[in-house]
């Protein structure tokens, strides 16, 4: 149980619960053939997660201090990595599926341990053009295509 | 009689080709899936809901619902089985539900029996398998029959009975629990409110007001966040796998572990009915009761062969007895049957008691696809425990970022806007983080699915009684359910405050 990361999140949800509480508070009151509006379900739940956040906060007044120090993190390696999906998820659209399949793959495998580079290659080139091939072409689904300029 | 009919009718349903066909691949994935560390049922299941829409995509609603289905199940029992592989040869578990294999699993590894460890495994979760699927046969009828009578209060008291049973029992905090729950209920507000059609919390953005869908959220949460986990901590899988030798169990060891099965799997079939108090659970009393039984206690830690075969029994019986609340009540009892229930939902199929008369083609060919599930997993395993042993190996160099391709394709897959994959990345993160400080994020994804649920049933209620809140006191069978769930939570936290530790379920 970590002390300060159990306050943070409970004025997180603290602040989460009241943001519903308000917001409800602007939606319409009544609904055709319901006694009850949309409103009502969502302000009950937000009073009742300010109500348990109040009472995490108080809980961690009796968390021992955490003394033991945490092993080494890898966050060289997962800010690689979640930068490279956020690209993916980025320019998925414009430059395609299998390109950018790809190259997240290939950055991916090289940044969990560097290895021989065509090994890397052809397992993303197999996986991308693997599942392009037997969704689109076989299945008939929708995945972004060859960019433009490629065609 | 018409029971009897049904289920051969679901066998009609289970055995045709394209359903053998994934109730194969189910519990091969499932299996892999549990052996491989990492990724446990949960993620397993979740991560095959896109690939399993895509694959089903050819057939009409009612058939694809029951083929994805059938696969989704074969990957959950497939996947509790494999965790006992690794139990077993590596000494580590690949999730929390073969924890208490370790202690005899390896022990016979060490001694040279894994094969026969393994091989009585496979035998136990299969009895208890059968045992499960029997009594799903003899409640599912009864059981709906009697949840038809329920009006909405008593509707909306019994999901509070799900909630409550789940979230007093996951994870080591019941206030980070039931905030998680709360989390889940209000993020299943979001979106287009179905009885008035106001929009609510959706700030005019157009991709909010079919609401979050169920699955990016799961696929994030636990598959995400899984990975990103093993990244940050560099989780490796290289330790010593021990020889698997011998596989046939010889005469004596069958006598001695029948016993344990039997009991384990009874034992592990009734826990899991009960909502909240899952496979986990089911595994740790089914090995406390063994040693209580037995002639030899000593033995037991020293490579007993009733170390294994009794909680591996019982959490497969388990996983089977959970199927029972999801399909006739409409209640999940645990993170897995939460995310079968979403997946169902997705395909316009609503489980609860009237499951098995709108839809009896998914509801009985699921019933009919676990027992061949379950004679597959029988088949599949005894001759390919040293394929899946080496699968152990699979380097997580290569594993890790295709986990991540394969959720983004899958997301985008059945979304088909960026902007659920962000949504997906980010609740990588947000598992990640609330995993690695003990919020348990199962009950986060039952409330997400039984929000609209609750909502409408509580709605529905509350017009019938003019808005009076009393109507779920007033009707006597919500009242039960109501005081049920209060002491679902009152007495676990009485027995905290007089300083008596409890047992949690920690796989949900």
């Amino acid at each position: 149980m970590n002390k300060t990361a159990d306050r943070i999140a409970a004025v997180a949800f603290l602040a989460i619960g009241a943001l519903f509480m308000v917001e409800s508070l602007r939606l319409s009151k009544s609904a055709y053939g319901s006694v009850v509006g949309p409103n009502v379900f969502p302000f009950l739940l937000g009073l009742i997660l300010v109500l348990l956040s109040v009472k995490l906060l108080f809980e961690t007044r009796r968390y021992a201090e955490a003394a033991d120090k945490k092993p080494p993190r890898q966050y060289k390696k997962f800010l690689i990595i979640l930068v490279a999906a956020i690209l993916y998820a980025a320019l998925m659209e414009t430059i395609g599926y299998v390109i950018m399949t790809f190259l997240f793959l290939v950055v991916g495998f090289q940044t969990m341990a560097k290895g021989t580079l065509w090994k890397s290659v052809v397992v993303a080139a197999g996986f991308s053009l693997g599942v392009y091939g037997l969704y689109v072409k076989l299945l008939q689904g929708t995945l972004p295509s060859w960019p433009v300029w490629f065609q | 009689m018409s029971t009897l009919s049904f289920l051969l009718d679901g066998f009609q349903t289970a055995l045709q080709p394209h359903n053998l066909l994934f109730a194969f691949i189910g519990v091969l994935i499932g299996t892999t899936v549990g052996v491989l560390p990492g990724i446990g049922p949960i993620s397993g299941v979740a991560l095959l809901i896109p690939v399993t829409a895509s694959m089903t995509s050819g057939l009409s609603p009612e058939q694809a619902a029951a083929s994805s289905i059938i696969l989704l199940a074969g990957v959950y029992y497939g996947a509790m089985y494999g965790g006992s592989t690794t139990s077993i040869l590596l000494n580590t578990p690949g999730e929390s539900s073969s924890v208490v294999t370790t202690l005899d699993g390896y022990q016979m590894a060490r001694q040279g029996r894994a094969g026969v460890a393994l091989a009585i495994a496979a035998i136990g979760s299969f009895v208890a398998g059968i045992v499960a699927l029997i009594g799903l046969v003899l409640l599912a009828e009864p059981l709906s029959n009697v949840a038809l009578k329920f009006g909405p209060a008593e509707y909306f008291s019994l999901m509070m009975l799900g909630l409550a049973a789940v979230s007093g029992l996951a994870g080591k905090s019941m206030t980070k629990a039931w905030i998680m729950t709360v989390c889940g209920l209000l993020l299943s507000t979001i979106g287009l409110d179905n009885v008035s059609g106001v929009a609510r919390f959706t700030y005019d953005i157009s991709y909010l007001y079919g609401g979050l869908e169920f699955l990016t959220v799961a696929v994030g949460l636990f598959a995400l966040g899984e990975v990103f986990k093993s990244i940050l901590h560099n989780e490796k899988n290289d330790g010593e796998i021990a020889k698997i030798g011998r596989i046939l169990p010889t005469k004596s060891d069958l006598r001695e572990s029948a016993g344990p099965i039997a009991r384990g799997s009874l034992l592990g079939f009734f826990t899991g009915v009960l909502p909240g108090a899952g496979a986990t659970l089911a595994s740790f009393f089914s090995y406390i009761l063994e040693k209580k039984v037995s002639k030899h206690p000593e033995n037991f830690g020293k490579g007993a062969i009733a170390g294994v075969a009794a909680p591996e029994s019982a959490n497969n019986g388990a996983s089977g007895g959970a199927m029972i609340p999801l399909l006739t009540l409409g209640i999940p009892g645990s993170g897995t049957t939460a995310i079968l229930m979403g997946a169902l939902i997705m395909y316009n199929v609503q489980p609860g008691p009237l499951l098995f008369d709108e839809h009896p083609e998914v509801a009985w060919g699921l019933i009919a696809s676990m027992f061949i599930g379950n004679v597959m997993l029988l088949i599949l395993n005894m001759p390919l425990v040293k394929v899946f042993a080496k699968i152990i190996q699979t380097p997580t160099k290569y594993l890790l970022p295709l986990i991540i391709a394969i959720s983004v394709f899958g997301v985008y897959a059945v979304q088909v806007t960026t902007f659920d994959v962000f949504l997906l990345l980010a609740f990588g993160l947000l598992g990640y983080w609330l995993a690695q400080h003990d919020y348990p994020l199962a009950p986060l994804v039952l409330g997400l699915v039984l929000g609209p649920m609750i909502e409408n049933n509580m709605r529905r209620a509350l017009t019938a009684s003019n808005g009076d809140y009393l109507v779920f006191v007033e009707k006597p069978i919500s009242l039960v359910l109501l005081i049920i769930a209060f002491l679902w939570i009152a007495v676990p936290m009485v027995m905290k405050l007089r300083g008596k530790s409890i047992i949690v379920n920690e796989d949900m």
